[in-house]
């Protein structure tokens, strides 16, 4: 008996908490602006990240965001339809944009 | 010295160059008036948090009084969203394959009984770390200057490990992957690459930091740790080394993390420049971590300013405290150099005699006497990479 309790004390300390059981990173409830383009963002930009990843950089001229979105596309292998990088961009901008175009 | 005439004679050739129409980029003092979360996350405590997925937490600069960043307030940077949420320190191997005589998987274990087992103290910093400082805005995380902390890491050399499996004579690059994966199939996976001839005997392969398992969010149960480089390259949740002939072309090693290859490492917003190098060594740099921004303090109270000074490994010489906006510096008691990679911690007693703002500033040198520049002397660059400007804090004498 004694035995058995000495070795799970062992095997704890020498583990440590994080490999118990599943780590969970918690959820942060980013704000996102509502209007025309919502759902594209919805459908386009937050499967691969969290919002708050999106609008880290503060305002943006619209070229700066479509940009952005290009890139995700180019390197990032997103599947944006052409239309909908015109649509999260004009959201972006709107929302997100300090009010330069470029 | 050299490099601020250089930067005084590149800033008049630019200007003939672009003309007077180009946006000219500008660096200011980073961003610092960011509050820790209320959610904290897994084994840390609440930090300045830009996202979940991929999570990325920020160092409060008050951390930055102590020459060991605790674990729990050490900053987390990953790239892809989809982490192992559990990983079994019984059953995970470190694979190691490609070009090598005996493939190899070991277990974490074996790596601890079965390798000379070493430590090092040494500066985990981003790349785009103070990245806020540019403006325009460069892309990337808008770090303020907290995406850094210097921990004691202990684990086995790298070396060890690749002698064990034995390099095959046309081995010429070794790839690290992570247990990260992006969440959609065909985005490139965060792989990194190291020319063999770059490995030295201070790379290793870490499972503990400061005296305890790795902290998941920073890379349990394995990572690279490579003293004096940004931390672009310290692969975290290690599963896979590859030795390869040819350089594999990737995302994060291709266009992600590189500065123009040009001597200043500066380009204007308008104009790219074409070439690009990676960004490889830290550059000489400090950070008060306290008073910080908006303390208010008595006149003639005794004040001790505390930060840390580090750089690629040179070692830092001095750090220079001023109080009258740079027209005069005085040294500050350096802490004994722990090594040469870490942290080096310095304290300033200041009584201040004067009334209203006040700023500090905190400038490094190196043992090569490179010495940071003032924030508005450094050149703009689109990846918002390698910020070193002399720190600045504002406090309110009442
Ligand atoms: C297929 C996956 C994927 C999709 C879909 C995607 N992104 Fe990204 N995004 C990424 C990756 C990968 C990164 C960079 C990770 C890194 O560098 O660590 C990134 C980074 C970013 C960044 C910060 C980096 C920078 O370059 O400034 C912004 C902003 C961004 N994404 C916006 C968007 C927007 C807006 C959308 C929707 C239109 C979108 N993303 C959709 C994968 C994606």
């Amino acid at each position: 008996m004694k035995k058995i309790i000495l070795t799970t004390i062992l095997s704890v300390s020498a583990l440590f908490a994080q490999v118990d059981e599943p780590v969970e990173v918690p959820y942060i409830p980013f704000e996102i602006k509502m209007g025309k383009g919502f759902d594209a963002i919805q459908a386009n930009c937050l499967m691969c990240h969290s919002f708050g990843y999106i609008i880290n950089q503060g305002p943006q001229s619209r070229k700066h965001w479509h940009g952005k979105v290009v890139k995700m596309v180019k390197h990032f292998k997103a599947p944006i339809t052409d239309e909908d990088v015109e649509i999260t961009t004009d959201y972006l901008f709107e929302h997100y944009g300090n009010g330069k175009l470029e | 010295m050299q490099r601020r005439d250089f930067l005084k004679a590149s800033l008049a050739a630019s200007a003939v160059a672009i003309g007077s129409s180009a946006t000219a980029g500008v660096t200011t003092q980073p961003i610092d008036t960011r509050k820790v979360s209320t959610i904290a996350f897994p084994e840390k405590k609440p930090l300045i948090t830009y996202s979940d997925r991929p999570p990325l937490l920020e160092t409060p600069r008050e951390a930055f009084t102590q020459a060991i960043t605790p674990n729990d307030e050490f900053f987390v940077r990953w790239h892809m969203p989809e982490i192992p949420t559990h990983i079994d320190p019984d059953t995970y191997k470190i694979n190691i394959n490609g070009l090598v005589k005996q493939e190899l998987h070991i277990s974490l274990n074996d790596l601890k009984t079965k390798f000379e087992q070493v430590e090092v103290t040494a500066v985990l910093q981003c790349g785009g770390n103070s990245r806020s400082a540019y403006k325009p805005v460069a892309g990337g995380i808008q770090w303020g200057s907290g995406a850094m902390g210097c921990a004691k890491w202990k684990g086995v050399r790298l070396r060890d490990v690749l002698n064990r499996a034995g390099l095959q004579r046309d081995a010429e690059w070794i790839g690290f992957n992570g247990m990260d994966n992006a969440a959609y199939y065909e985005t490139p996976n965060f792989i990194r690459e190291m020319r063999i001839d770059e490995l030295d005997d201070h790379v290793i392969l870490a499972y503990e930091m400061n005296g305890e398992d790795l902290p998941y969010l920073n890379g349990y149960p394995l990572r690279l740790v490579i003293p004096g480089k940004y931390s672009d390259s310290w692969v975290k949740m290690l599963s896979n080394i590859t030795v390869t002939k040819d350089y594999q072309e990737l995302f994060f090693m291709d266009v992600a993390y590189r500065v123009p290859d040009n001597d200043c490492e500066c380009e204007s917003p308008d104009e790219k420049y074409p070439r690009t190098k990676p960004i490889t060594n830290m550059n000489v740099k400090s950070v008060i971590g306290w008073p910080t921004n908006n303390t208010v303090v008595y006149h003639n109270s005794h004040l001790v300013v505390r930060g840390v000074a580090f750089d690629d490994g040179h070692g830092i010489k001095d750090v220079l405290i001023s109080t009258d906006d740079g027209k005069s510096w005085k040294p500050a008691l350096l802490d004994k150099d722990a090594n040469r990679y870490a942290f080096r911690a310095f304290r300033f007693a200041f009584k201040p005699n004067k009334y209203g703002k006040v700023n500090i500033m905190a400038k490094a040198i190196n043992r090569l006497g490179n010495e940071q520049p003032f924030a508005h002397e450094i050149k703009w660059n689109h990846g918002g990479y390698k910020y070193n400007g002399i720190d600045v804090v504002t406090i309110e004498v009442v």
